[in-house]
């Protein structure tokens, strides 16, 4: 029998907080992250998005990299959380386990190769961030900062990312590859998301609103988010404080078109199903659910019409929480489980901003207002990407 | 347990997309080569094809082929490693974008931008509900793929997979790639890449698909046993003793190996690493390549286990894949080998079934 995985460290940035400390304060405050852009050059001004409130060179300092280091946006992001988590998790740098780091991310080292690309193409310049454009180079200079990590892995399925990073992690501990996995993702905003975005027209010009009638799009966000994965007799062995355990998780195809998913959320169901039935719960069990919730006409009906596939009558209490951090692409499903989890730990149901009217079609309403004193035994976080990359995740206490 | 190649499609820069049978060798002497592609309107319907990039269209391909040698219609899972993805749309909406400074875009080049456009437009095309991922690290991305499979075939969470190694390597990256050093300087000729004393090595591109069986069937190519990463970022691990505690975790000794198929390129720094290790561990072993016949770019290994398994099925190492060693009688384990710059290490463990 395979052993159970557990869950003993968090890490979040995003524009909703630093640490997860802070963003837990902005779950429970109400605060959203969704505003002005300040740090982004662009020529989109006016589009709301919600920015990780440190510049590079503050990001830089704060983690002592030297202004000459080549590293991007997308990497200093992922230091920030991927060191809380291992703080968190109370690992030490000089671990004789086998820990492997896993990274979900699209961009990469866009950030920079938008910067440079006419350098890069004529000249010399800045020849040197070339090789830092591709998303395994944005995995390993993380995992170079840290210098413990044996096996580092990246994956890019848009925006499940990171949450495929989590399933593979839990596999690679249940199948005894590796002892502890740092996994999750890290993305910052890019010119060329927000001009991809915005070419599809699925960019709110207000702050998004989830679930609502009027939703008219997305707020793209930028951030990073890891959890610390490691079997039960691991964690046992070392005195870790466990947070809870992944119970259940599905991985499946919409297979439907590139960047629409399907009207029945084909693909959303059978993920959901698969992490139910791995988990071994029934669909009443689920206490909270951590919606994929982005904001888009296509993605709310979608997902909805999924989500009363398989729970009916018995829909758990569920909220986007990207009116607070923006969507975060790739990071996202790394930001929803630390979400999920904290709301576990600390007994809360985050709320789902913005939201006023049902929608039309399919009226089911998610949570208006914060709830606390909540017990919470088990939680789903969904996370869908571009090209039907549907999964989803189950934690359960303990 | 060990799980089977079923169906090998593949695009190169070698000729031939024929998967069985070891076709004479193409040698370039150039810094760059494209693939041979096969003609696109003989597998894809031109209307179709005119939305989808290079690479998409060779993914389609070899998928297919991969697919009709194996006699698998629909696979359970649909696993893509790359490099760099579809970098021809990147390039496109990317440089638009500057060039018109963020105005007039259109968003069918961002659509197909990301990586996972692949396994996805497979999966599409498929109508493939299965397990849909995409791993995108530099020389191992290919590998983790392979490996991913792997933990769901050996749970049997499915039966069989689809897994590939698609890059292309476009004029632009190409070039982008050579300002660092990536590319030999010079013209040199493919077939003498091992005896090159300067760095870099030669570029190439390739889309190899295969499909992963549970089960053996009359198309079985080899057997995968197993396959494993690690990382060394600061160069400091010794990969032999890694290789060595992979093989004695498979029940094996080095001396076993009938043929270590290595990722020597041609650079003189990465053949190093291979020197070493093969002067090491493996100093009575037959020793082969393929990187001369593949060329260089971040999925290539894709086309060394292509090289691998057909050595398997036939029994028979052709002397166009050997840089030396004794002629084995016996062909039953096969350990393909590769590192990235000494920071990524990768072995498969095959054997012939």
């Amino acid at each position: 029998m395979q052993e159970k995985v557990v869950v003993t460290g968090l890490g979040i940035i995003s524009a909703i907080g630093l640490s997860t400390d802070e963003t837990v304060k902005s779950l429970l405050s109400g605060t959203s992250g969704v505003g002005k852009i300040t740090f982004l050059d662009t020529v989109h001004t006016a589009i709301p998005c919600a920015e990780v409130q440190m510049s590079d060179d503050e990001l830089r300092k704060a983690l002592s990299i030297a202004p000459e280091e080549i590293i991007t946006r997308t990497s200093l992001l992922g230091i920030v959380a991927v060191r809380e988590a291992i703080r968190y998790a109370t690992i030490a740098p000089d671990t004789k386990l086998r820990i492997g780091f896993i990274s979900g991310t699209t961009v990469g080292g866009m950030e920079k190769s938008e910067e440079y690309y006419t350098d890069f193409i004529s000249n010399d310049n800045h020849r040197e961030y070339i090789d830092a454009h591709d998303c395994g180079a944005c995995t390993e200079k993380i995992a170079d900062y840290f210098k413990c990590f044996g096996y580092v892995s990246t994956i890019s399925t848009a925006c499940s990312s990171a949450a495929n990073a989590i399933i593979l992690a839990a596999e690679l501990i249940k199948n005894n590859i590796l002892d502890v996995v740092v996994a999750g993702g890290t993305e910052c905003l890019t010119k060329f998301h927000l001009n991809g975005f915005n070419t599809l027209m699925i960019l709110d010009s207000r702050p998004c609103r989830p679930f609502d009638d009027t939703r008219a799009g997305l707020n793209l966000g930028e951030g990073a988010a890891y959890l610390v994965l490691e079997s039960e007799s691991v964690a046992k062995q070392r005195n870790a404080e466990v947070l809870c355990s992944i119970s259940g998780y599905g991985n499946a195809c919409d297979a439907y078109h590139q960047t629409a998913s399907s009207p029945e959320g084909k693909g959303a169901v059978l993920s959901i199903t698969k992490a139910l039935k791995m988990a071994a719960l029934k669909p009443d069990q689920i206490d909270y659910i951590n919606a994929h919730g982005t904001g888009t006409g296509n993605n709310d009906i979608s997902e909805a019409q999924a989500m009363l596939t398989v729970f009916g009558d018995s829909l758990p209490p569920f909220s986007s929480t990207k009116p607070f951090t923006g969507h975060t692409t790739s990071a996202a499903g790394g930001i929803e489980a630390v979400i999920s989890i904290l709301a576990m730990k600390y007994g809360f149901l985050p709320q789902n901003l913005n939201f006023a009217t049902p929608m039309h079609d399919l009226p089911i309403v998610p949570l208006t207002r914060l709830k606390e004193n909540e017990v919470l035994n088990h939680v789903l976080s969904n996370s869908f990407g571009f090209g039907g990359n549907n999964s989803t995740l189950i934690f359960s206490h303990k | 347990m060990s799980v089977y190649i079923t169906g090998i499609g593949k695009i190169s820069v070698q000729s031939s997309t024929a998967s069985d049978g070891f076709q004479e060798p193409h040698y370039y002497e150039a810094r760059y080569a494209r693939c041979v592609d096969p003609v696109f309107s003989d597998y894809i319907n031109p209307m179709e094809a005119r939305r989808m990039s290079t690479i998409i269209k060779r993914a389609i391909i070899s998928t297919q082929l991969a697919l009709t040698q194996a006699g698998v219609e629909m696979p359970g899972a649909v696993i893509t490693g790359t490099g760099l993805g579809c970098i021809e749309d990147t390039e496109k909406f990317l440089s638009s974008m500057i060039l018109d400074n963020e105005k007039f875009l259109k968003p069918t080049y961002f659509i197909h931008s990301t990586h996972n456009t692949i396994s996805s437009q497979i999966a599409i095309r498929l109508k493939c509900n299965g397990y849909n991922n995409t791993f995108v690290h530099r020389g191992i991305s290919f590998e983790l793929a392979l490996q991913d499979a792997m933990l769901l075939l050996k749970q049997k969470k499915i039966s069989t997979a689809l897994v590939g190694g698609h890059d292309e390597m476009t004029p632009a990256y190409f070039g982008l790639l050579d300002r660092i050093g990536y590319w030999k300087k010079e013209a040199v000729r493919s077939s003498s890449l091992y005896n090159s004393t300067t760095s870099g090595s030669l570029a190439g591109e390739g889309s190899i698909s295969f499909v992963l069986s549970e089960e053996k069937t009359p198309s079985a190519f080899a057997c995968i046993t197993d396959v494993s990463t690690f990382y060394n970022g600061n160069g400091e691990k010794d990969p032999s003793a890694y290789i060595e505690a992979f093989l004695a975790s498979n029940g094996l000794k080095t001396t076993d190996i009938d043929l270590v198929m290595t990722g020597v390129n041609g650079d003189v720094n990465d053949n190093m690493i291979y020197s070493r290790v093969t002067e090491k561990i493996f100093n009575k072993n037959t020793i082969g390549w393929y990187k001369h016949l593949s060329l260089e770019y971040f999925t290539s290994p894709a086309f060394g286990l292509w090289a691998s398994a057909e050595c398997l099925r036939t029994g028979n190492v052709p002397e166009f894949l050997k840089l030396r060693g004794p002629d084995n009688s016996k062909l039953k384990h096969i350990l393909l080998y590769n590192h990235f710059k000494n920071r990524n290490h990768s072995m498969v463990l095959l054997s012939s079934c």
